[in-house]
């Protein structure tokens, strides 16, 4: 019995004992944490750490040893590269908005209308990507070109003689709506099936016309599928090269194209760096922005105290 | 000796060190032994040249082409230099920019240089820009050549009028639209500067320059089609987008030529504004051994290997583009080729296209010349 009281009484002692805790050097979390921090800093820091280090040698140096310069930037600024960026920036924001038109429709009908259909056109839509880009673009230029599949067939069959759109700025604009399609869409179908079908029926029964649903309803709660892709399709257009090269006859110099020939024809890394830095700079802004105004938990699902609400 | 938990430990760690790095290292030489790296033009990396080279010294031959000569030579200013160990570019590099920069080493003179007495003239005797400038080290090979100036559809224009015009058909108003430039920007910049008559590999002053300007935006905003891909290129000359196309020779209307399509023919100008009143340049590959470090033994017995007269063949008719080779003055090496192959890199007119050339040189204001080429693009 003394012994079964002398427990009983030891053990509030033993709970109220506060356990020193052993410090600990690293966390846990860190640790393990540890192999992709590195694997991220030796693969994707380091290389961009050395892209930003050429940016700022004198032109044409092939190392890092160099006193700092300023110069590469000057020379961007002072000559008309400008063009570049900004029609690289002007084809982008149109690729966007057509792919957000085109998808919107096509994203509607996979979440709420097609069914088990819908995961035929996902197939559809996906298959084509197992195939080079190069290719795809290739084979619209055999489709497009004079005497090619539209242009060849229009004369054979009905006599109609045709002018080619390649190599104009439309030709690009078809390229990179048809190349970045799935990118937009996908997150936008995702966007769409957020939206309850009980609120768009409620504000239905209260009377809100097709228009007012659409845009006061299914827009923002499908915004957040909606900036995903917009934003995915921006960058992804904003660095394109592809479509202005094959489609285009490079009737637009794409800014992913002079930073090509700095690196090679021109021989000048740091020109090339700093290039490739103003457009990381840009495109880095534009995604913290929008992901500071996106909630991602939203998007996917979670609540922010983690309780599924 | 006395052995303690800690000693033991440190004695353990050394001896795994050394058994995990004694066969390492042992294996890296050995590797080199049986390795062969090749950056090279395109060509030099099929199964065609590669495979009987494979068989034959049990190797692991692997090539990689390159898209620019400058590319390749910036792959080994970036480090790998202890990677490759033949890099295959055209005439000028190895002499004036791989020699002096220390990337390339010399070729052993008497085991390579009677190779050079069966080739076509003008490479059968001390063809210059296979040694330093002077001629005390042989810096490579030569094989793969061809004239590169500009290509027609001679349905659309004839041969003997774009040899007389030459260039000057590009400076033609009347001609804009009808016309695409291969976007190979320092032989742009080469034919640019012929169609503003100047010689483009010598000293230019600021009229020069001024002029060369003049005729870069003229070409830019007349031409109607851009591209680096010369199948798109000759795509749009065969379907009649475009009628002729600058740069280009026999390197790109071969392809198009061995299909059949004989109207696509390159074109060397008869006259121009460059040494001896010739109006044409000419490549011509020079293939050097890597100043790598722990270079393999084999690139030496590769230079040798692709002097046999079928390589020479396999090289000329690689997949991609085909050209003619300067072992074609070797009667061994000139039967391998059928008359649609000949007729395909253009050997009735070869020799008189030759004789209107001159090397391809590197252009001493390149970098100005640059500037302009790529503001004159990017504002046309």
């Amino acid at each position: 019995m003394s012994s079964a009281s002398d427990t009983m009484t030891a053990q509030p002692t033993i709970a109220t004992q506060k356990i020193p805790r052993r410090r600990r050097l690293v966390s846990p979390g860190l640790l393990a944490a540890l192999p992709v921090i590195i694997f991220l800093c030796v693969a994707f820091a380091a290389p961009l750490l050395a892209v930003l280090g050429y940016s700022f040698m004198p032109e044409k140096t092939f190392e890092l040893t160099q006193a700092p310069t300023l110069e590469n930037y000057l020379a961007i600024f002072s000559n008309s590269y400008y063009l570049s960026f900004t029609k690289s920036l002007g084809l982008a924001l149109t690729t966007v908005v057509l792919l957000l038109v085109i998808s919107w429709p096509i994203a509607y009908g996979m979440a709420k209308i097609f069914g088990r259909w819908a995961n035929f056109l996902t197939l559809a839509i996906i298959i084509p990507l197992f195939v080079s880009e190069n290719i795809r673009l290739f084979g619209w230029v055999l489709f497009l070109i004079k005497g090619g599949v539209m242009l060849g067939g229009l004369k054979a069959w009905f006599g109609i003689d045709g002018e080619s759109m390649l190599y104009e700025v439309p030709a690009i604009v078809l390229g990179l709506v048809y190349v970045y399609l799935p990118f937009a869409l996908f997150p936008m179908v995702l966007g769409v099936s957020m939206v309850p079908r009980e609120v768009t029926e409620a504000a239905f029964d209260m009377g809100a016309s097709r228009w007012q649903v659409f845009r006061e309803v299914e827009l923002p709660l499908a915004m957040p599928g909606i900036l995903i892709g917009g934003l995915l399709t921006f960058i992804l257009s904003l660095g394109s090269l592809a479509e202005s090269k094959i489609l285009g006859g490079q009737a637009v110099i794409m800014i992913a194209d002079e930073i090509e020939t700095a690196f090679t024809f021109g021989q000048n890394w740091p020109l090339g760096s700093a290039l490739s830095m103003l457009l990381i700079l840009f495109s880095g802004t534009l995604v913290l922005t929008l992901l500071n105004w996106i909630d991602l938990d939203k998007i996917l699902g979670r609540g922010k105290g983690g309780n599924g609400d | 000796m006395q052995f303690d938990r800690r000693s033991l430990l440190k004695y353990s760690a050394a001896a795994g060190a050394l058994g995990l790095a004694g066969p390492f290292a042992g294996q890296a030489f050995a590797a080199r032994e049986k390795e062969l790296n090749i950056l090279c033009w395109e060509g030099y990396n099929s199964d065609e040249v590669l495979d009987p080279f494979r068989r034959q010294t049990d190797a692991n031959v692997s090539a990689e082409s390159g898209t620019s000569d400058p590319d390749m030579i910036n792959k080994l200013r970036a480090g790998e230099i202890n990677v490759w160990d033949v890099i295959n570019l055209n005439q000028p590099w190895a002499r004036d920019q791989m020699w002096p920069e220390k990337l390339i080493k010399p070729l052993p003179k008497d085991r390579f240089e009677p190779y050079f007495a069966n080739m076509m003239a003008p490479f059968n005797k001390d063809y210059e820009w296979c040694y330093t400038a002077d001629g005390e080290n042989l810096l490579g090979m030569v094989q793969r050549f061809g004239p590169f100036n500009f290509v027609v559809n001679t349905d659309k224009v004839s041969r003997a009028t774009a040899e007389d015009e030459g260039f000057n058909l590009f400076n033609e108003a009347s001609n804009s639209g009808k016309y695409g430039i291969l976007t190979y920007d320092n032989w742009n910049i080469y034919h640019m500067c012929i169609g503003a008559g100047l010689d483009p590999f010598v000293k230019h002053s600021e009229a020069d320059i001024a002029a060369y300007e003049k005729v870069a935006r003229a070409w830019f905003k007349g031409a109607k089609l851009l591209t680096d891909d010369l199948v798109a290129m000759n795509l749009a000359l065969i379907n009649g987008e475009i009628d002729f196309y600058l740069t280009g020779g026999t390197y790109t209307s071969s392809p198009a030529r061995l299909d059949g399509y004989s109207n696509i023919r390159g074109i060397t100008p008869k006259k121009g504004p460059m040494a001896g009143g010739k109006g044409g340049i000419t490549w011509v590959e020079v293939t050097s051994v890597v100043n790598n470090p722990q270079g393999s033994p084999l690139a030496y017995d590769f230079l040798e290997y692709v002097q046999n007269p079928e390589v020479c063949h396999a090289v000329a008719f690689a997949e991609g583009t085909y050209n003619p080779v300067t072992q074609m003055g070797n009667p061994k090496v000139f039967e391998k080729f059928s008359s649609e192959e000949l007729d395909a890199i253009q050997w009735d007119s070869l020799e008189e296209e030759l004789s209107n050339t001159v090397d391809y040189q590197i252009n001493p204001d390149y970098d100005v010349m640059n500037k302009i080429y790529n503001e004159a693009k990017r504002e046309a």
